[in-house]
C-alpha cells in the first residue's frame, strides 16, 4: 500500500536555531503514529508544517505520491489534511452544528435566498457524531456548556466534515479527566477504523501505549527512535525522549 | 433545554449535565428560547405599573407617541447589536448620526438636491466613516478608545459640516415628510398580516426536515403565532389613531432584515464566530477583520438613519444633534434587550425590546410628570440587572466561582 503523506529531509529554522532537522516519516491510512518528544523536540514544529501555518526551510512532503506546497491552513485542509488544535477552536457560542460547519456552511440557491441549510447539517452532523459515537443532549447546545471530552468529540467530527485523509491531534488528552480521555482514545481507533491517518502528538506516553501502532520520538529536532506497537518498553520510549541510550532505539536514528 | 425532554440521542458520557444546580438550570434555559422572558416580563410589568398609576400610558395615542420616541434608540441599537456581536462597542454612533443627517440636510434644503440623493448622501457618509474607524480598530486600538475619539471628532465635524449659522431648519422642505408620513391604519394591518405568513411559512420551511430534537411545535408554530399576534397586534394599536409612522414601518422593516440575515445566512454566523473566538474563526477561514470591518459599516448606516429620522422629526439640525442621552440609551437597549457585551450573543429584536424597555420607563416618567431623578434610577436598575443576568449566562452559573 502506497504512503499516504511521505515526509523527507523536513528541515525548519527559526532564526539561527534548528526546530527540525531531516526528519523523514511517513503515514499510512488506518494507522495511529504518535509523535513523542520533550518540550523544544519539534513536535508542534512538524505539526506546523503539516497544518500549513508554517513553511518548511528545506525537505519535501508528499501527499498521494505527489510533491505538495503548503501555503496555509487552508491548503493544508484542501489535501485532506486536518489538524485538531490542543484548545480545539470552537466557538463556545455556537452550537455543535455551527462549529461542525464553521466557514464551510451549506448554504441554499440564489432563489430561496441563499440561506443556511440547517436541516442538511443537523443530519450530517448527526451522521458524524454518530460515526464517532460522540453524544450529545442536543445539537443546539452551545458548546460552551459540554464537557471537556465531548468538546474534543466535537472538534474531531470537525475534521470529518471535509473527508480528511489525515487527522492531526494536538494534545487531544491533555486537560481531560480519566473517563473523559478513555472517550477520546476510543475516537481516536474509530477514527483509525474510518480508514483516516493519525497522527497523535502527546506528552502522555499512557496514551501513546493505548493507541498508536507506531511510535515516532524526536529530541532536538532530529527523529531518534520509531517503535512499532508491542515492540518497546516504557524504558525504551523514556530512554529515547531523554537521550538516555538511543542504541536501544529500534529505528532509524 | 429541560433535563426531561426526551433526547434524540441518550446521554452517555454527558457528565456536564448530570446534578446539575438550580443556578445551572436558570442560566441553561435562559441562554436558549428563554433568554427574551425575563425582558418581556419586565417590559410587562413597568407597562403595569404606569397604567396602574395613569389609564392613559396605555392608550393607542400614547402607545403612538412611544413608538415614535424609540424607533432613533432602536435604530442606532442594532446598529450597535452588530458591533457588539463581533466583540467590540461603539460610542461614537449618535454624534455620527447628526453629522450624517446635517450632511444629508446640507444636500436637501441648502443644495436643493433632491430627498433620495440626500438620504443616500447620509446613508454613505456614516458608512465611510464608521468603516475608517473600523479600520483603526482592525489595526489595534481597542473600539473604546477608537470610537470615543470618534465621538468628539464627529462633534467637531457636526461644527464644520453646519453652516455659519450653526442650524438648519428643515420645515418646508420635503425632508420633514421622513417623520410625518403615515402609512394608513388598514394597509399597515394588511402589511403585518402579510409579513407573518411569511415569517410562518419560513420557520416552516427551515423546520420542515430538520431532525432536531426540538419539535416542530416549539421551533416553527409556537413562535409564529407569538410573531403574528404581537406583530399584527402591536401595528393594529399604534396605528389606531392616525395610521403607522413612516420611521416606524422603516424600523420593523430593518430588524426583518437584519434578524433574517443574522440568523439566516453564512455571514450571519460568521459575525457570532467572531464574537466567540477570534481564533477559532480565523483558523476556519473566516476574515475576521472583514467581518469586523462589515459590522461596523452596519452600524454606520443605522446611525446615519437614526440621525436622519431624529432631525426629521425635530425638524432641524443643531450643534446639539446627537449630544443627548441617545447613544447611551441605545448601548442600554441593546444590553437590556439580551446582546451580550462579552461578544457573540444578540439578536436583531433585542434592538427594539431593549429601546421599548428605556423608552417605555421615559415616556411614563414624563406622562407621570415625576421627576428625571426617578427616570435616571429606574433606567440605570434596568442596565445593571440586564448585565447581571448577561455576565450569569456568560459563566454558565448563577454564583461566581470560589477562588
Amino acid at each position: 500500500m502506497a504512503d499516504l503523506v511521505t515526509i523527507t529531509g523536513l528541515t525548519k529554522f527559526y532564526g539561527g536555531v534548528r526546530a527540525l532537522s531531516h526528519v523523514d516519516l511517513n503515514l499510512n491510512r488506518g494507522e495511529v503514529v504518535a509523535l513523542v518528544g520533550d518540550n523544544g523536540a519539534g513536535k508542534s514544529t512538524l505539526v506546523k508544517l503539516l497544518a500549513g501555518t508554517e513553511r518548511a526551510d528545506a525537505g519535501e512532503i508528499r501527499v498521494d505520491g505527489s510533491v505538495v506546497k503548503m501555503e496555509s491552513s487552508r491548503s493544508a485542509v484542501a489535501l485532506g489534511i486536518h489538524t485538531v488544535y490542543q484548545d480545539l477552536s470552537l466557538c463556545d457560542n455556537l452550537d455543535a452544528v455551527r462549529n461542525l460547519f464553521l466557514g464551510q456552511e451549506e448554504i441554499s440557491g440564489i432563489w430561496t435566498g441563499r440561506r443556511l441549510r440547517r436541516a442538511d447539517m443537523e443530519a450530517e452532523t448527526h451522521r458524524i457524531l454518530g460515526s464517532l459515537s460522540v453524544k450529545l443532549r442536543s445539537l443546539n447546545t452551545p458548546v460552551g456548556r459540554l464537557s471537556g471530552g465531548q468538546r474534543q468529540g466535537i472538534a474531531i467530527c470537525r475534521a470529518l466534515v471535509t473527508n480528511p485523509k489525515l487527522v492531526l491531534l494536538d494534545e487531544p488528552t491533555a486537560a481531560l479527566g480519566i473517563t473523559q480521555r478513555a472517550e477520546v482514545l476510543a475516537l481516536i481507533r474509530r477514527l483509525k477504523d474510518q480508514n483516516c491517518g493519525v497522527m497523535v502528538i502527546s506528552h502522555d506516553l499512557r496514551d501513546v501505549q493505548a493507541v498508536a501502532d507506531r511510535v515516532v520520538v524526536l529530541r532536538l529536532g532530529e527523529k531518534v527512535a520509531e517503535f512499532s506497537a508491542g515492540q518497546y518498553t516504557s524504558q525504551d520510549l523514556v530512554g529515547a525522549i531523554t537521550g538516555a541510550h538511543e542504541t536501544a532505539a529500534g529505528g532509524a536514528a | 433545554m429541560s433535563a426531561h425532554e426526551p433526547g434524540l440521542m441518550a446521554p452517555v458520557v454527558d457528565t456536564s449535565t448530570v446534578n446539575r444546580s438550580f443556578g445551572t438550570r436558570v442560566s441553561d434555559a435562559m441562554s436558549g428560547g428563554f433568554r427574551v422572558f425575563p425582558v418581556v416580563i419586565a417590559l410587562i410589568a413597568i407597562w403595569l405599573i404606569f397604567y396602574s398609576q395613569n389609564p392613559a400610558y396605555l392608550s393607542p395615542e400614547n402607545l403612538g407617541n412611544l413608538s415614535l420616541q424609540i424607533v432613533t434608540t432602536a435604530m442606532l441599537a442594532l446598529g450597535v447589536i452588530f458591533v457588539l456581536i463581533v466583540g467590540e462597542i461603539d460610542l461614537s454612533g449618535a454624534a455620527l448620526g447628526a453629522v450624517c443627517a446635517t450632511l444629508s440636510a446640507q444636500v436637501a434644503v441648502n443644495m436643493g438636491q433632491p430627498i433620495w440623493i440626500a438620504l443616500a448622501a447620509g446613508i454613505l457618509a456614516g458608512m465611510a466613516i464608521a468603516g475608517l474607524e473600523a479600520l483603526i480598530i482592525i489595526f489595534g486600538v481597542p473600539s473604546l478608545i477608537t470610537t470615543l475619539g470618534g465621538m468628539t471628532a464627529m462633534l467637531g465635524l457636526l461644527l464644520v459640516v453646519l453652516p455659519e449659522e450653526f442650524s438648519i431648519s428643515l420645515g418646508g422642505n420635503p425632508y420633514e415628510q421622513i417623520a410625518a408620513t403615515q402609512i394608513p391604519a388598514s394597509l399597515s394591518i394588511v402589511l403585518a398580516i402579510v409579513a407573518s405568513i411569511i415569517y410562518a411559512v419560513g420557520r416552516w420551511a427551515a423546520q420542515r426536515r430538520s431532525i432536531s430534537d426540538v419539535s416542530m411545535m416549539r421551533r416553527a408554530v409556537f413562535p409564529s403565532v407569538v410573531v403574528a399576534v404581537v406583530v399584527i397586534g402591536v401595528v393594529t394599536v399604534v396605528s389606531d389613531s392616525s395610521g403607522l409612522a413612516l420611521p416606524v414601518a422603516l424600523l420593523i422593516l430593518m430588524l426583518v432584515v437584519a434578524s433574517y440575515f443574522l440568523t439566516q445566512t453564512r455571514y450571519g454566523s460568521h459575525l457570532f464566530a467572531v464574537g466567540g473566538s477570534r481564533q477559532a474563526a480565523a483558523r476556519a477561514g473566516i476574515p475576521v477583520g472583514r467581518m469586523i470591518f462589515f459590522s461596523f459599516l452596519i452600524l454606520g448606516a443605522c446611525a446615519a438613519l437614526a440621525g436622519i429620522v431624529e432631525a426629521s422629526r425635530l425638524l432641524m439640525v443643531s450643534p446639539s444633534s446627537g449630544t443627548g442621552s441617545l447613544m447611551l440609551d441605545a448601548i442600554a437597549a441593546a444590553v437590556v434587550g439580551g446582546t451580550s457585551l462579552f461578544g457573540g450573543r444578540g439578536t436583531a429584536w433585542a434592538a427594539l425590546l431593549g429601546a421599548l424597555v428605556i423608552g417605555s420607563i421615559n415616556n411614563g416618567v414624563e406622562l407621570l410628570g415625576l421627576s428625571t431623578e426617578v427616570q435616571n434610577f429606574a433606567t440605570a436598575g434596568v442596565l445593571i440587572l440586564a448585565v447581571a443576568i448577561d455576565v450569569i449566562l456568560t459563566r454558565g452559573r448563577l454564583l461566581p466561582r470560589r477562588l
